[in-house]
């Protein structure tokens, strides 16, 4: 892969960079043969992917360029099927430096060529800058399968678009080390505060709540009443990117529970940030479990949620996963779940360990105890066995796994991927 | 009590650098910000004051007794200044004391915004309200006896110099004397070194604030009374000023304490640092 940026694209690219930082340790570049985004603009030629997930896998994001964001784009040497692109997992702390000055950049950078070079085993980002100077970063990359999540936004009941500035203006009055916030919307209203966990140190915290009209988006669709509690820091970096670029976020959610999605797109990029929200157990028990199921397919991996009290799930291969993520009976028991608002494809990787070290990037959600848990977005699979105790069968499918569009059943396929 | 003001975060947020939890007390006719000098704060102590008609529109205030018409609460400075920043361009701000899960200072604030319809913020302050019985923990502190007293020079340039001596001993000696004269200094093993001011002005009440009358007007003007603090505290009553004030003094009483005292035009402050040996 091989592909040329100039100019402002690069300071994009940066932010892009940016924001992706806020999510988690490590970058996936991931070129496509054909992107398809979202929001069904399926662009014709060859497109770049920039992916991460933070090791809670509570929180996805991706940005997709478009060809017409580069001035030169070339998959190289790629068959028809597409799987022979090399996709490329970077370690973000040695990405972001490289972007970290963005007025910097602004001034003296000309163009930047990004390159894969495969014998090498290297990403190669050049910097054409003034004054003749070139610099040049050599980072090697670990050859990773991709990793997508799917969301179906357009199965889910809420939706509000609210112009450029109005999300970071509403999030401007939390304390930037706040965690987590509960987005609340009722068809009159849309309200923020921050999330209040209960525990002893009162005279420390300070609770803020904000509400605003619904006349204030530029459109809003209220499926459900609903709170979500989502990890805040880690949407900061879009919504920074959002009033940078002075576009309109979207964002679709359901109950509380259900992952949420910000998007925002233009012309030549479409970049989404995909959350867990929250349960609250208080609504549901494990004996609900069994009766909230949606059928799974046959193929269905271990899904995010494991459940209460089933230690050997814990045992399983959640590396990436802190033992607190337990079993989200769905208080919903609602027609959101099948089909699965969420659906993931995580093909295999050779890194047993799975895709990140057990710290978290949403602290306090993975350390909450049990009575709030987070419902984790994505599950990787390790392979396509079943379970052996048969457990998958019987959980909520929030994610399931497939080896490529081919393998998808029925009507899940028509789903648009990230 | 419900209290309707436009309040500046300024004050607010110059008391959240020097120290993480203070009282607050609030009369009919005024806003106090207490910080008593315990071993905790390492002695420190501060007494800030302002008139409640300079930044209300509307106050209202039921004390706890009709004898004793005042409130005490003990609050996280940080938090109400960040409370407040963010509703700095609010159409309306209220302060109450509310009970939630526990007793707060609730601000609420209108934003204006494109639409006919208002946003509202609200921000609980959690606040711990203190008892009668130990409100004489928080009393106005007196004047003290002090040998000298100087205007200060400007803060910034004193800020300068601490920030830089800071790096090279723990202790400064602050000296005045009734001649205009201020001298930083400090003494290690390797270096000493002194930062002269001439020509500060002392303000009018030095000579006969001594309550006996006695020393101070038989005191050479060319004395030095000094005395020697840790400078991590002068520089964090530094840190926190943001404004120049009016009228910025201090008083030294001879190793024992610098009283120094910042006058605004709303608000004075008052910050007691203690000498060490």
């Amino acid at each position: 892969m091989d592909c040329l940026l100039e100019g402002n694209c690069v300071k994009a690219f940066g932010k892009a960079v940016h924001a992706l930082s806020r999510i988690g340790d490590e970058l996936w570049l991931d070129p496509m043969v054909r992107g398809v985004s979202s929001t069904k603009q399926r662009w014709k030629g060859n497109s770049l992917a920039l992916r991460s997930v933070n090791s809670a896998h509570s929180a996805y994001a991706c940005f997709l360029f478009s060809p017409l964001f580069f001035q030169h784009y070339s998959l190289g040497p790629v068959s028809e099927q597409g799987s022979e692109t090399i996709k490329c997992k970077l370690l973000m702390k040695s990405v972001l430096p490289l972007f970290r000055c963005l007025t910097s950049i602004e001034r003296n950078v000309e163009r930047c060529q990004i390159s894969i070079s495969t014998p090498s085993d290297r990403v190669i980002i050049q910097f054409f800058c003034r004054h003749g100077i070139t610099k040049t970063h050599n980072l090697s990359f670990q050859e990773s399968e991709a990793l997508q999540a799917v969301f179906a936004s357009h199965l889910c009941p809420n939706v509000l678009k609210a112009p450029a500035r109005l999300l970071g203006d509403m999030v401007m009055h939390f304390p930037v080390s706040q965690e987590e916030i509960t987005l609340s919307m009722t068809p009159l209203s849309v309200s923020l505060r921050n999330y209040y966990e209960g525990g002893n140190d009162h005279m420390k915290t300070m609770y803020t709540e904000m509400s605003l009209h619904l006349d204030e988006f530029d459109y809003f669709q209220v499926g459900v009443d609903s709170d979500i509690t989502f990890c805040l820091k880690e949407l900061r970096g879009l919504l920074s990117f959002a009033e940078t670029h002075c576009l309109p976020v979207s964002v679709h959610f359901g109950a509380a529970g259900r992952p949420v999605c910000f998007s925002v797109e233009d012309m030549v990029l479409e970049a989404t940030v995909v959350l867990a929200t929250l349960i609250d157990s208080e609504s549901t028990g494990p004996s609900q479990q069994t009766e909230t199921l949606a059928p799974t397919t046959p193929r269905c991996a271990e899904a995010a949620v494991l459940p209460v009290g089933s230690c050997e799930a814990n045992s399983r291969k959640h590396q990436g996963v802190p033992a607190v993520m337990e079993l989200i009976p769905s208080s919903q028991g609602s027609p959101i779940i099948s089909p699965p608002a969420l659906m993931l494809l995580v093909p295999q990787t050779d890194n047993p360990n799975g895709l990140g070290e057990p710290d978290e990037a949403c602290a306090s959600a993975t350390t909450t105890p049990a009575s709030s848990t987070i419902c984790s977005l994505l599950f990787r699979a390790l392979s396509s066995e079943q379970d052996s105790d048969g457990c998958a069968a019987r959980l909520p499918v929030l994610a399931y796994y497939s080896d490529g569009e081919e393998n998808m059943e029925e009507d899940y396929t028509r789903s648009p991927s990230l | 009590m419900k209290l309707l003001l436009i309040l500046s975060p300024g004050v607010v947020t110059t008391i959240s650098k020097l120290t993480k939890m203070c009282v607050l007390r609030l009369t009919p006719d005024n806003l106090f910000f207490v910080l008593s000098g315990k071993v905790a704060n390492g002695g420190v102590s501060m007494w800030c004051e302002l008139s409640q008609a300079n930044f209300f529109d509307e106050y209202q205030m039921e004390g706890v007794s009709s004898e004793d018409n005042e409130i005490c609460l003990e609050v996280t400075p940080e938090n109400l200044s960040r409370a407040l920043k963010t509703v700095q361009n609010a159409k309306t701000v209220k302060v109450k004391l509310t009970k939630k899960h526990c007793p707060c200072l609730t601000i609420a604030a209108e934003l204006p915004t494109m639409s006919s319809i208002n946003r509202v913020v609200t921000h609980d302050v959690p606040v711990d309200v203190i008892p009668r019985r130990l409100w004489h923990e928080f009393k106005e502190p007196n004047m003290p006896d002090f040998d000298v007293s100087i205007y200060l020079p400007p803060l910034k340039t004193i800020k300068n110099v601490v920030d830089r001596m800071k790096n090279l001993s723990n202790f400064l000696v602050m000296e005045a004397n009734l001649n205009g004269e201020m001298n930083l200094k400090i003494e290690t093993d390797l270096v000493s070194v002194t930062t002269h001011f001439k020509d500060l002005g002392n303000p009018p009440w030095g000579d006969d604030a001594s309550q006996d009358g006695g020393p101070s007007q038989s005191r050479d003007p060319e004395a030095m009374a000094q005395a020697r603090v840790d400078i991590r505290k002068l520089q964090q009553f530094l840190v926190g000023q943001q404004v120049n004030p009016s009228k910025a003094m201090c008083n030294i009483v001879h190793e024992r304490v610098v009283h120094l005292i910042l006058l605004h035009e709303d608000v004075s402050l008052q910050y007691f640092i203690p000498a060490v040996a």
